[in-house]
């Protein structure tokens, strides 16, 4: 990513958090003051989808391809994408605590993300459990297909299906977006600047990976030719 | 102060720091994929 971008997406980040403190007006019915948490909490979620789906991508491509450089790109994204499940899970229990008096309800959306992060840390209990890297790859590569295939069921279906406390089916009950503008111009920036930073950190993440395999090539071809 | 600016403050502080951090490894990690580059090792890069 070049220098401009990383300097807007600090000035935009910035920008979003003063807006979220000073310009954006507050949802005054449920939420009040922690109207707020909405602007990061949302997303951080979908930025963790979005590591998933793209995790699922080069695992697919892996199983098509037999390129370990997939497997090494599906890790990496499987890895931020539970970290930012894991942030989502906590900007979402702080929220649970001052909306509904406890850090965990047991909520259809709570449980829900539990379960799945109980899935992609699974994901990594198997990685370590096998040893050949073939296997381990083809293994990993299938469970991260099926393991996406449960994210828009536990993201998008059960919290909708069961009765939640989250404001989402509580605010939108016919489905739609009701913000104001200032709150829409502030929750759809996040989204984009959360989205140019979740490209930045994955960009870096992926020549890191590329690194380590070229420098570990080289050893393996020194050693051969010694 | 209002305790709400107090917050944002360090909500900014925060977020710079991780910028900051972001952007050492960044340098870092251009670095160090030049100086593999400068090796010939470039096969798999790009």
């Amino acid at each position: 990513m070049s220098k401009l971008w990383k300097i807007i997406l600090y000035i935009g980040l910035s920008l979003i958090i003063i807006g979220a403190f000073v310009w954006a007006p507050l949802e005054p019915k449920i939420l009040k003051e922690y109207t707020r948490i909405f602007y990061f909490h949302v997303p951080v979620a979908w930025i963790c989808v979005l590591f998933f789906l793209i995790a699922a991508y080069y695992s697919f491509q892996f199983l098509r391809t037999k390129d370990l450089l997939y497997d090494a790109y599906a890790k990496i994204s499987n890895e931020l994408g539970i970290l930012f499940a894991i942030l989502a899970t906590v900007t979402g229990s702080i929220w649970a605590k001052v909306t509904w008096g406890s850090f965990w309800n047991w909520d259809p959306r709570e449980t829900s993300i539990f379960i799945l992060l109980l899935i992609y840390g699974a994901y990594f209990s198997l990685r370590s459990a096998v040893e050949q890297e073939d296997r381990r790859a083809r293994l990993a590569a299938v469970y991260s297909l099926l393991a996406f295939v449960t994210v828009p069921f536990f993201v998008f279906v059960v919290p909708r299906i069961y009765f939640s406390l989250h404001p989402d089916p509580v605010i939108n009950t016919q489905g739609k977006i009701h913000l104001e503008l200032r709150q829409r111009v502030v929750f759809f920036s996040s989204l984009i600047f959360h989205t140019v930073l979740y490209l930045w950190l994955f960009q870096m993440r992926k020549t890191q990976v590329k690194l380590q395999m070229i420098l570990r090539l080289y050893k393996e071809n020194k050693m051969l030719e010694e | 102060m209002n305790p709400e600016y107090v917050v944002m403050i360090v909500n900014l502080v925060i977020w710079t720091g991780i910028f900051l951090y972001l952007w050492r490894t960044d340098k870092a990690v251009k670095k160090l994929k030049q100086e593999i580059e400068e090796l010939h090792l470039t096969e798999k890069l790009d």
